[in-house]
């Protein structure tokens, strides 16, 4: 009995050193990361909009995206910007990405995400979402990779499960942007 | 040579943990595909090893055998988390890049491995060359597999960006038609298994 206590109470104290330290550097560091993430989107948001500026958020209730701004061409409302959330081989993944109110994707970028370096990663290239931009509207988004031109293949082969996440949560994002259909 | 100093050499070739001793493959394997990625795990499981050794040995006669490997856990996951912490906080690059394998430092096997085997069985001081040495060898090796993965296989170098050096050089030649194989889960073992074929030759050699 008397070394169960012993060896139970050196294992607690060890516990308890070890998740005071990681308090400790959490309060440090917590805002910090908080700061990155507010800025890392309000510059995705503002990459995302282009040549037009954001506008205001837009209620919105769906567990498709997390936050929707509309995007204006002076004045008017022209389309919307999404935090969209996606699955990838990683986990959850966030997308930020603008249409126009007919469903059109005018641009995307991955921003967080835990997907493989090298594989499921190389989506956050500025190139990798080319294969979806101005698709939306009349031509639908692809929903797999047997729907894309041979020129993409390299960029999606190895990361089929990212490229199926990414372009779900695109699609989801156009049926957004549509049935929103430019009122705010 | 004094017996320090050889602790903290032995880790560099003679008991490399990767080539020699077969330690923390799947990091290994798994971010050796960017030079950055390899120069960040390494530093951070530099970081991990050394202090987890040094707190491992300075508790070795408090910890009771019947729960070591809790204990090593709840210690080396510690640092882990601070590292995971700072990193997210002020390189957010190297954090984004790293993903998943920075949590995983925790089960590495070459930190828990020196713990069992080093640790706690040697001094604070030897504990800390052992964990300084032994990532630095690791670091040594990563970089090298992943040196010739991303040449040969994306045809550029990533380093860290500064200033107006975007961090990326490329390789003239490759970069246009690269062995994308070895980017992929499959290269990562065929070039551990030449690297290991090679060392083997080399170490068999001096022998005779």
């Amino acid at each position: 009995m008397k070394e169960i206590l012993r060896t139970g109470i050196i294992l607690f104290l060890i516990c308890a050193v070890s998740a005071g330290l990681c308090g400790v550097v959490n309060s440090v560091t917590a805002p910090v990361i908080e700061e990155n993430l507010i800025r890392e989107r309000e510059e995705a948001l503002a990459v995302a909009a282009g040549e037009y500026s954001v506008g205001d958020e837009v209620a919105i209730d769906t567990p498709d995206a997390n936050v929707a701004y509309t995007i204006l061409d002076k004045g008017n409302v022209v389309g919307y910007v999404f935090e969209l959330n996606a699955t990838g081989y990683g986990g959850a993944m966030t997308i930020i990405a603008s249409y126009y109110s007919d469903g059109e994707l005018i641009s995307a970028q991955l921003t967080t995400n835990s997907e493989t370096p090298g594989l499921g990663k190389r989506a956050e290239d500025p190139g990798y979402m080319q294969m979806f931009t101005g698709l939306g509207s009349d031509a639908p988004l692809p929903s797999s990779s047997a729907d894309l031109p041979a020129e993409y293949a390299d960029a999606v082969s190895g990361a089929t499960v990212t490229f199926s996440g990414v372009a779900e949560a695109l699609r989801n994002g156009s049926a957004l942007a549509k049935s929103l259909g430019g009122a705010v | 040579m004094s017996a320090h100093m050889k602790e903290l050499t032995k880790g560099l070739f003679k008991e490399n943990p990767t080539f020699i001793i077969m330690l923390g493959m799947c990091p290994t394997l798994g971010v050796s595909t960017q030079v950055s990625n390899a120069l960040g795990m390494g530093l951070s499981v530099i970081f991990v090893l050394t202090f987890s050794n040094m707190a491992i040995s300075a508790l070795r006669k408090i910890i009771p055998d019947t729960i070591r490997i809790p204990s090593y856990i709840v210690i080396i996951a510690s640092f882990v988390t601070i590292v995971e912490m700072v990193l997210h906080a002020y390189v957010p690059s190297v954090y984004a890049a790293l993903g998943v394998y920075l949590p995983l430092i925790v089960v590495n096997c070459i930190i828990l491995g020196r713990a069992e085997a080093f640790a706690n069985k040697n001094t604070v001081l030897d504990s800390a060359l052992d964990g300084i040495g032994m990532g630095i060898g690791f670091t040594m090796s990563l970089t090298l597999i992943s040196l010739i993965r991303e040449v040969f296989g994306s045809g550029t170098i990533t380093l860290f960006a500064v200033g107006g050096f975007d961090g990326v050089i490329e390789i003239p030649g490759l970069s246009e038609s690269p062995i994308g194989v070895l980017t992929l889960a499959s290269g990562a073992l065929l070039v551990m298994g030449y690297l290991k074929a090679f060392f083997q030759w080399k170490s068999s050699r001096g022998k005779k």
